[in-house]
């Protein structure tokens, strides 16, 4: 099976020389694998860095779209049945492919995550290592593994993290990619993982593909904390309306989410999740459509994803 | 309890860590104001050693099994001459909290001290308006969010429903 190494790309020129070298690394000892890099509208000479340095790897020059736009155009453009993303900040082990490769040849296999580390080598605490969810107060909460012991074996996960994950093209595309619903960024990973379990495909959690995360590295430098917490928020909520589709847990996440204004104002909640209701509103129209498409796609029940994704039964 | 002029004066904060320095500045202020003076406080259990620590004579507690309504009672017992609000949590939720239990304290002057500023007092009719207009704003924001989260419930029903059957097992 043949492989397609997407690093995706933002003004992360530096963090560059590292992971494109360590993904060149990994596709060569692994086959005949191909490396792309897909840069988001750098104003850094990103491109360039690569065209001069790596010739090896193909550099894509995208109009900005954002993270979800950039993976999508890469993995549309990409000649090979499987694709891999990664953060331009994820420096990958050699070794880290085959792994992944072999999990996506199980039957109905959509996506594998890779195992998060820090670079120092010890587990990252906030990344996503075998990710679980539940529905809780009118948004998902995603929960992620934090104990070594937990870690040692392939098994089913709700979503693979974005910075790190592969899986197949076709499969992919029939999902249509990350969805420009959650534009800029965050969730993305976390909808088409959920999407995936819901057409019954599996995902699953390799903890042989190791991979090491400067975790938000790229994040801190290009945006506030403040706005990554809104965006977080208002696309927490446009998860919930697209993809919440049991009526009874549907109509408690909008009311506990009705209710978030009123306690914002008494209690003084952070984040100051009214904005996100509201930034979230402005894009109702888009939210309806994707939850239409959701209601005519899904197989699964939404209790019956996260049970399957925790290692359940569907 | 009232000192030796007889006079109390209320300090209302959420004594926050951080916060020390603008408790002893607004208790300073006070003691210039109203010279003798007993100042007490409304805090928690975890705020309220910072408190007295502070300089605060006496703390009233909320929480621990006391309610609002037990707190108020015994403020309005205390009969305060005049009550201090330190501005630190830039919430209206908070401010609107403090304000309400000022005037419900039935002091006669409140003095306000917004961070990094100096104190302006204000009466009774001041603080009353000033109460009304954060609750209003307060109901404003509640409404606008039950009415946001209502038309989205409505848009994304309706069209899940023009999106015809699902495929997906009831659960």
């Amino acid at each position: 099976m043949k492989a397609t190494v997407i690093i995706v790309n933002h003004n992360g020129r530096d963090l560059l020389a590292e992971s494109v070298p360590a993904a060149l690394a990994a596709a060569r000892a692994a086959g005949e694998h191909d490396v792309v890099v897909a840069d988001d509208a750098s104003s850094d000479d990103s491109v360039a860095f690569v065209q001069d340095n790596f010739p090896e790897a193909k550099a894509l020059a995208l109009p900005k779209g954002g993270f979800g736009a950039a993976c999508n155009t890469a993995v549309a453009a990409a000649e090979s049945e499987a694709a891999v993303i990664l953060n331009n900040d994820v420096v990958v082990t050699t070794d880290f492919l085959p792994p992944l490769l072999d999990d996506l040849g199980q039957p109905d296999v959509f996506a594998v995550g890779c195992k998060f580390l820090n670079p120092d080598g010890t587990l990252t605490d906030a990344l996503g290592n075998r990710t679980s969810g539940e529905w809780q107060g009118g948004l998902l909460h995603i929960r992620h593994e934090t104990r070594p012991e937990r870690l040692t074996e392939t098994c089913p996960q709700l979503y693979p993290n974005g910075g790190g994950m592969a899986f197949w093209r076709d499969k992919w595309l029939e999902l249509g990619g990350f969805d420009p619903l959650f534009r800029p960024l965050y969730w993305e990973d976390v909808d088409i993982g959920y999407r995936a379990w819901g057409r019954g495909w599996r995902v699953l959690f390799e903890p042989r593909s190791i991979v090491h995360h400067d975790q938000g590295s790229t994040m801190a430098r290009l945006h506030r904390p403040a706005h990554i917490e809104r965006m977080s928020a208002k696309n927490g909520i446009l998860f919930a309306w697209k993809n919440l589709l049991d009526g009874a847990r549907f109509r408690r996440a909008v009311a506990a989410q009705a209710r978030w204004a009123a306690d914002d104002v008494l209690i003084g909640g952070l984040p100051p999740r009214t904005a996100a209701l509201w930034w979230a509103f402005r894009q109702l129209g888009q939210a309806c459509r994707a939850r239409a498409r959701e209601r005519r796609e899904r197989i699964l029940s939404d209790d019956e994803i996260l049970s399957a994704s925790a290692g359940g039964s569907p | 309890m009232t000192g030796k002029s007889g006079a109390s004066v209320l300090l209302l904060t959420f004594a926050r860590r951080g916060e020390e320095q603008a408790i002893r500045d607004a208790l300073a202020h006070m003691r210039s104001e109203i010279p003798d003076a007993d100042v007490f406080a409304v805090g928690t259990p975890v705020s309220a050693p910072l408190l007295q620590e502070a300089g605060v004579e006496s703390v009233i507690i909320y929480g621990a099994g006391r309610g609002a309504r037990a707190v108020v009672r015994e403020s309005r017992s205390r009969r305060p001459k005049a009550a201090a609000i330190i501005y630190w949590e830039p919430r209206l939720a908070g401010h609107l909290k403090l304000e309400a239990l000022a005037l419900l304290a039935g002091a006669r002057v409140t003095h306000r001290f917004p961070p990094g500023s100096d104190a302006r007092p204000v009466g009774r009719l001041g603080l009353m308006s000033s109460v009304a207009s954060k609750s209003a704003k307060s109901l404003l924001c509640a409404a606008a969010g039950a009415a946001l989260c209502g038309i989205a419930f409505a848009c994304l029903l309706v069209s899940q429903t023009l999106a015809g059957g699902s495929r997906a097992r009831r659960s």
